[in-house]
């Protein structure tokens, strides 16, 4: 009689396909399964939650196989009651195991490297998701990055004129801090040994990480390049499950690199990224990789090795910690290499417990930072991060992934840790020891046309500062100040409305959460006012998760974006770009 | 003996056998139709040969409680995992062993050791139905074959502590018991949770040689290791 239910379309692709979906491996994960309850400590979501065993992993994986024991497996076909079987009848059951598959689970692997049947759940969510994808029930912002991805190319919808601009910016930086005309940024150069890609949060909101790599490639003489296009190494079909998605992304890459002739592929750090392309991504696209590709862990610490760059360990002299991003250690075996370029790069290392393939995720992983509706239990969640960071005392916490940037910000703030948070590409950059130039007198270029250049870098600039936090306004306004710009202070986004109708400023930083008026309206309302067409915004927040407020509204984007707390360089390089207002050294 | 007990040891034990071997069988060909997924990737460092160092790792890691944190935190259900097993493998020797080499009991060395094993087993299976029925997480993810094959094993191990010092002289109903039980076993066994060894050697070949190939297996560990507890804010 059950049967004789309708079932929602959705539900019935999703049914079809899962058979599809079915390989070897995945099957054994769904019969191997013997509930014998070993994997659920490792789970930090189980940790963090105690008393809910809705959190376990078997429990999760059951919510997966049931479906498949139902529909596929001969003892669930006939005695489904007996094995626990069970099926989907309607789009809120789908929605209700988008919840445990997104939002409960970040594929973090760690259940299957502690399974003493080797089922691994981690790959079967993974397909779960993918299956859910391909009928368009997923999280808002899953959809929102795999479009960009699709469409623009890059999981940040970062346009090719802004990268490229962001190209040319850091290429000026660093060639006025070498003190170094010959410094290039190499563009689509053919033949090279190294070609470079790297994560579109590097451009859109971490330039920094681009011109310290740039900087090593430099001094390592090596001849390198960075691609204009194909240029995405993460990869959004790893945290959706869709492989046509991933296969997609990977092939860009993969066509660059042979366009180009170049020998070897160097991804930037980023566990997804690398696991995306070094590794899943030939199995995606079907593709057979010609070339070699590594880790920019591999590519720097080769180079100290071999004596192309010589590093001052000293000038890193924090006590750091090293954080294994999931997709590194537990997918791709990469523990030792970073280990060994701290040592070479710091002088203070501690490590964290436990660690390599057993530490716990930073809880940003499998695209949770785009999900926002599963913030709050992420960030409850973390408190198992969070203990393992506290207990190093370390000052600084180094990690080797963006998302893991991300997810561990945001948990030091959430938790009060006061740690920072980088990456080995800027330890390197700051430990490497720039030789000294032997200058040879050449003939000198004709002079470029005389630009007068401000003695203060905001010089003649108006700025509005908007935060309810009186410290973050004093800070903000204070550095501002400092650079030469005139500043108004605003401790709510009514005030933030009027100044800038009043100031007319070239330039406003926006919190996202402040008491009165809705940022969001107030961001509308600046952004369809014709007599503000060319004020610039920065989002300036501690809460990432609100950024739909600006971005459901259907107007330009902000000009820029800044995760709390920001450092005054970070502030200042990121003001400046947007201000297009140039390095005075 | 009784012509239907020498029935239940022999004729309905190679019966229910042959019925398993068909299963399985059927079974292992139903697994291998489905389509193993590729692996395009270059492997990790550590040169060749690594999938299959890997592999074996794999497989062998139901003997190396230290290698798993899981295990290694839980030292005592480990123990109760090696105690259950070895019972289940001597409760299933005891049934080629009364009716085809019955000699081998009659040294009472043979008896006791097979008593201790499959006492130790049958009170770890009482130990397990306890964890399984209180224990919120494990009545959460537990169906009702998983109660019925613990239940039913630690019933059966009680029934072969009785069979094996193989004497019918005060009644024959424990070896009726045991083998009915068996036989049953035999037959039930592929429908269930039971028949996860069939799937063991795959899923750990497939997981040793994909994290193999990607320099994950072995698993390296740092040295003194220590866990965080997880508190609230």
């Amino acid at each position: 009689m059950k049967e004789a239910r309708a079932r929602s379309q959705r539900a019935e692709v999703v049914i079809e396909r899962l058979g599809q979906k079915l390989s070897r491996q995945i099957v054994g994960s769904m019969v191997a399964c013997v509930h014998c309850g070993l994997c659920t400590q490792s789970c930090h979501y189980v940790l963090a939650n105690p008393g809910d065993p809705t959190f376990a992993p078997a429990y999760k994986a059951d919510r997966i196989r049931k479906l498949f024991k139902r529909h596929y497996d001969w003892t669930g076909r006939v005695l489904p009651w007996w094995v626990k079987a069970g099926t989907v009848w309607t789009d809120e059951e789908l929605e209700e195991l988008k919840d445990i598959v997104f939002g409960k689970c970040t594929n973090c692997r760690r259940c299957t490297v502690n399974c003493p049947m080797g089922v691994d759940l981690a790959t079967f969510n993974r397909m779960a998701r993918g299956l859910l994808v391909s009928v368009g029930v997923m999280p808002e912002g899953v959809a929102v990055v795999s479009k960009d991805q699709w469409e623009i190319g890059n999981q940040m919808g970062v346009l090719k004129e802004d990268y490229l601009d962001t190209l040319a910016w850091m290429e000026e930086e660093v060639r006025e801090e070498l003190n170094d005309p010959g410094f290039r940024i190499p563009i689509d150069e053919p033949d090279c040994d190294v070609i470079y890609a790297v994560n579109p949060r590097e451009v859109k909101y971490d330039p920094r990480t681009i011109a310290d790599a740039a900087r090593i490639f430099h001094l390592a003489g090596e001849k390198w390049t960075m691609p204009s296009e194909g240029w995405d190494q993460t990869n959004f079909g790893l945290f959706s499950g869709d492989d046509a998605l991933g296969g997609s992304v990977a092939r860009r890459l993969y066509e660059k690199a042979i366009e180009l002739r170049a020998k070897k592929l160097v991804i930037s750090e980023c566990g997804h990224g690398y696991r995306s392309t070094r590794c899943e991504g030939p199995n995606w696209a079907k593709f057979d990789v010609p070339f070699e590709m590594e880790s920019s862990i591999i590519t720097m610490l080769g180079y100290i090795r071999q004596g192309r760059i010589r590093v001052d360990r000293t000038r890193n002299a924090k006590s750091m910690t090293y954080h294994d991003s999931c997709n590194l250690a537990r997918s791709c075996g990469m523990t030792e290499e970073p280990r060994e370029l701290l040592g070479l790069v710091c002088t203070d290392f501690r490590e964290m417990h436990p660690n390599r393939a057993e530490n716990f995720c930073c809880t940003g992983g499998g695209g949770a930072m785009s999900m926002s509706e599963y913030t709050p239990l992420r960030l409850k969640s973390g408190v198992v991060k969070a203990d393992q960071l506290r207990a190093t005392g370390a000052q600084v916490v180094v990690t080797s992934c963006h998302n893991c940037v991300d997810g561990l910000s945001d948990l030091i703030r959430h938790y009060q840790l006061g740690m920072e948070v980088t990456q080995l590409v800027n330890l390197v950059a700051n430990a490497a020891i720039v030789p000294e130039r032997v200058l040879v007198p050449v003939a000198a270029p004709a002079p470029p046309p005389e630009v007068p250049i401000p003695a203060l870098p905001l010089a003649g600039k108006v700025l509005v500062v908007a935060d309810d936090e009186p410290d973050q306004v004093e800070f903000l306004a204070t550095v501002f100040e400092d650079h030469g710009a005139r500043v108004y202070r605003a401790a709510s986004g009514d005030e933030a409305l009027v100044l800038a109708q009043r100031e007319k400023p070239d330039l406003l930083t926006l919190d996202l959460h402040m008491p009165g008026r809705d940022v969001g309206e107030v961001f509308e309302l600046l952004r369809r006012d014709p007599e503000l067409a060319t004020l610039k915004i920065c989002v300036i927040t501690g809460r990432p998760e609100l950024r739909r407020l600006i971005y459901e509204r259907g107007v330009r984007p902000p000009d820029g974006y800044l995760d709390k707390p920001v450092d005054q360089d970070r502030l200042l390089l990121n003001v400046r770009k947007i201000l297009e207002v140039a390095h005075n050294g | 003996m009784s012509e239907f007990l020498h029935f239940t040891e022999h004729r309905l034990q190679e019966l229910a056998l042959a019925f398993m071997a068909l299963v399985y069988i059927v079974r292992v060909a139903w697994f291998l139709r489905f389509k193993a997924g590729s692996e395009r990737q270059a492997p990790t460092g550590r040169g060749a040969g690594v999938s299959r160092k890997s592999i074996l790792y794999s497989w062998a890691n139901v003997a190396m409680p230290w290698a798993m944190e899981s295990t290694r935190r839980q030292p005592f259900l480990y123990v109760q995992f090696v105690i259950f097993h070895l019972g289940v493998a001597a409760a299933i020797a005891l049934s080629f062993i009364i009716p085809y080499s019955p000699g081998l009991l009659d040294r009472p060395v043979a008896v006791r050791l097979l008593q201790v094993i499959i006492g130790a087993a049958a009170v770890t299976g009482v130990l397990r139905i306890i964890r399984r029925v209180g224990d919120p997480y494990m009545r959460a993810i537990s169906s009702p074959d998983d109660y019925f094959s613990l239940v039913l094993l630690t019933v059966w191990f009680s029934f072969a502590l009785l069979s094996v010092p193989n004497q019918a002289t005060r009644g024959e109903f424990h070896l009726l018991a045991y083998f009915l039980l068996t036989g049953f076993f035999l037959v039930y066994v592929p429908f269930s949770k039971i028949s996860h060894y069939l799937y063991y050697p795959f899923t750990r070949y497939y997981l040793g040689k994909t994290l193999g190939r990607r320099g994950v297996y072995p698993l390296r560990r740092g040295a003194g290791q220590r866990l965080t507890k997880a508190t609230t804010p």
